[in-house]
């Protein structure tokens, strides 16, 4: 029997579930664990040589710079959604801005709760989509010359960009591009002889630097129109 | 040191600025000495003399110093600017941010890195356009955070295929290809692709038009004279640091400079029929960007330094431009919510240099904007009669449609001119509503813009300093020498 990837399924399962499913309660979990998914096949494939030992398994520092930038990512979407219904900066506006911004909650409650099976049809059928190429592109365009490596890069980037493209809110937004640059790093970290320590600092900033853009977006977007749907915010 | 200093210092001056961003003039005092103290420091930075930090190599070439004092003075003019016209709370820190990340793409050289610290600087951009004044009482449009959005994820996207481009082509050795991909020409689309977004030419220009419109001029002016530009600059350095791109490339190349000469063709089509002011003078700059980018991509030294010479002359437009258009709108002391005509009339300074600084931009002569033109046609004539022509169509259409946004907007007639009316019986002239007096125009915007307008006409009347530092920087790069 062969040996099973358990990493590179966690990268599939939790990458899939972000495309796939629509609240940030679900959404925010699975992108933590497709972080820990990605370190974990980084440490597993060897990428870099080990130079820390934690819990009796070798670890490279950059791996654990990718993880803790992952926690940090998760922790300041996650923060700003569990503090979306906070008002704020109530007292600045006038007459006309605190109308609007009833009007706008008014509309907000409008907006229908319900599970509708027909939402995830789109992403569904864009998952199948994403596996199917990231099955094929792997024989027919290796790049990396792992193929559970080329696999797991195209699997995320394809996997972001269909989150993007089907995006029903502003985090998932943030959700897809955080899968992008994910890709698009461990590609890096797969390939790279000599993997610079700026570089690894320079990405891990921009990917936390895009985690607290996308939630300042967010946290104006919900004091604005009180929802984070992006129908709404472009039916105004 | 000077090379970290260069870096470091403008981000402490941001954090400075952010804690009294709520103090507006003390903020812009602050960060205006400390860009005349980077000015200083750059000064002393010698030419090509590389330093090693963390295994990265900072460099500072002759190319990488004349845009570097640019954009100081470009930040310089924003500072001045944003004194008296209406700009967000942050946008002194976020400047000052951009600038720290604009030096060091200038001294790291690095595709690689580059494309992460534009990802960098598009991001503190996305702050700015969301920006609103100290204290503000009005809620942010909700059009704002739209284009704030689109900014964000085309800014992305381009960074990633930059920085997936950069890591094939650092990676690999261009040539040897892995399986079955023809890796030069896919790195060169990957690249081309996201420089086209960076630089919205057509079909990839969708944000510039929104965040022209919905973002405060001045942003739109720090995005489009420093970031592009910047983004500009860092494909003529990829040229230069990967040549085999383009020389194994003719057809990738051609596909490019094609995108070029459409966007300027289509560019100017669009600016024609557009329904604002703001949006006319969006496409007009997506025009621009394709004549500046067939003539990079003409890759002889009569088109690149043509692209050069007009980069340089558009910073200085750009800022004419946004700072003119700034001074139009602002509140007129005439009755709100009305589409004015006779902007030129209300506000004549502004209009003429809006006017002007329209000009410049297409190359008309005698401002600077002909020079780097007149180059750019000169390439296009080598390369065939066809380019030329498309090329000075797509000229002529813009004047068209700039001549149709001065038509519309600043040349109207003049709106609510004082009506006499005889007194009526019983009446004094005491009864009357005092006769309203309108502001008149700010003396600083005023001298601003007059002082770009007389910058653009003394590069394109005397350009031959510039064009000769031009000249020298194209004959240093080897590729050109290569091809």
């Amino acid at each position: 029997m062969p040996d099973i990837n358990w990493a590179l399924i966690g990268i599939a399962v939790s990458a899939g579930a972000v495309l796939l499913f629509r609240t940030w309660r679900s959404t925010f979990p699975a992108i933590l664990f497709n972080y820990v998914c990605v370190a974990l096949f980084m440490a597993q494939q060897q990428f870099l040589p080990a130079n820390l030992t934690i819990l009796g398994f070798g670890f490279s520092t950059v791996v654990l710079v990718k993880l803790i930038t992952g926690f940090a990512v998760t922790a300041i979407l996650l923060l700003t959604a569990l503090t979306f219904s906070r008002d704020y900066g109530l007292e600045d506006l006038d007459e006309f801005g605190l109308a609007e911004l009833r009007r706008a909650a008014r509309a907000a409650q409008r907006q229908p709760t319900v599970f509708r099976p027909g939402d995830y049809l789109l992403p569904l059928l864009a998952g199948g989509l994403a596996l199917l190429t990231s099955l094929a592109l792997p024989r027919l365009y290796p790049i990396a010359s792992i193929q559970a490596v080329d696999f797991a890069w195209y699997w995320l980037a394809f996997t972001g960009l269909l989150t993007l493209a089907t995006a029903n809110d502003l985090p998932k937004i943030g959700l897809g591009l955080l899968l992008c640059t994910s890709s698009i790093d461990l590609l890096y970290t797969a390939l790279a002889q000599d993997v610079s320590v700026v570089a690894i600092l320079f990405i891990s900033l921009s990917t936390i630097l895009l985690a607290l853009m996308i939630a300042y977006l967010s946290g104006l977007l919900y004091g604005r129109l009180k929802t984070l749907e992006l129908s709404e915010l472009y039916r105004r | 040191m000077l090379y970290l200093l260069t870096i470091l210092f403008p981000i402490a001056i941001a954090a400075s600025c952010f804690i009294l961003r709520t103090y507006t003039r003390l903020s812009i005092a602050i960060a205006g000495g400390a860009v005349l103290t980077l000015a200083f420091l750059v000064a002393q930075i010698p030419i090509d003399d590389p330093a090693r930090f963390l295994g990265v190599t900072l460099i500072l070439s002759q190319l990488g110093r004349v845009f570097l004092f640019l954009f100081l003075a470009v930040i310089a003019i924003a500072l001045f600017a944003c004194w008296h016209l209406p700009h967000g709370e942050n946008f002194v820190p976020v400047v000052l941010l951009v600038l720290a990340q604009i030096c060091a793409i200038l001294l790291l050289q690095d595709p690689f890195l580059v494309s992460l610290l534009l990802i960098g600087a598009g991001l503190a951009a996305v702050l700015a356009i969301v920006d609103l004044p100290t204290g503000s009482g009005v809620l942010l449009g909700t059009r704002v955070i739209a284009s704030a959005l689109k900014y964000l994820v085309l800014t992305m996207i381009a960074g990633m295929l930059m920085y997936l481009g950069f890591v094939l082509a650092d990676v690999y050795e261009l040539g040897q290809l892995p399986g079955r991909i023809p890796l030069t020409r896919f790195v060169l689309a990957l690249i081309g692709a996201g420089f086209a977004l960076r630089l919205a030419l057509i079909p990839f220009h969708s944000w510039l038009p929104d965040l022209v419109e919905d973002a405060s001029p001045l942003v739109s002016a720090l995005i489009v004279a420093v970031i592009n530009t910047t983004s500009l600059l860092m494909l003529i350095l990829s040229f230069q640091r990967f040549p085999i791109l383009i020389s194994e490339n003719a057809f990738g190349l051609q596909v490019i400079q094609t995108i070029g000469l459409i966007t300027a063709l289509l560019g100017s089509l669009l600016a024609l029929v557009q329904p604002s002011l703001r949006r006319g003078l969006a496409y007009l700059l997506i025009y621009d960007a394709g004549m500046v980018l067939f003539g990079v991509c003409s890759i002889n030294q009569l088109g690149l330094a043509g692209a050069l010479f007009h980069t340089i002359s558009q910073i200085a437009v750009v800022m004419l431009l946004f700072v003119a258009l700034a001074q139009l709108e602002q509140p007129d002391g005439r009755t709100p919510g009305v589409v004015r005509r006779d902007l030129l009339r209300r506000w004549p300074i502004a209009g003429v240099c809006f006017l002007a600084g329209g000009l410049a931009l297409l190359g008309v002569p005698p401002f600077s904007g002909f020079v780097g033109k007149y180059l750019i046609y000169q390439a296009a004539a080598q390369q065939g009669p066809w380019y030329l022509a498309l090329l000075v169509a797509s000229s002529v259409i813009a004047t068209l449609a700039l001549l149709r946004l001065a038509r519309e907007w600043l040349l109207g007639p003049a709106e609510e001119l004082p009506v006499e009316e005889p007194l009526m019986l019983g009446e004094t002239e005491l009864d009357r509503p005092a006769v309203r007096r309108l502001a008149p125009e700010p003396r600083s915007t005023a001298f601003l813009t007059m002082g770009l307008v007389t910058l653009c006409l003394v590069l394109g009347l005397y350009p031959l300093p510039l064009l000769d530092l031009i000249s020298d920087v194209v004959r240093s790069l080897t590729f050109i020498r290569a091809l």
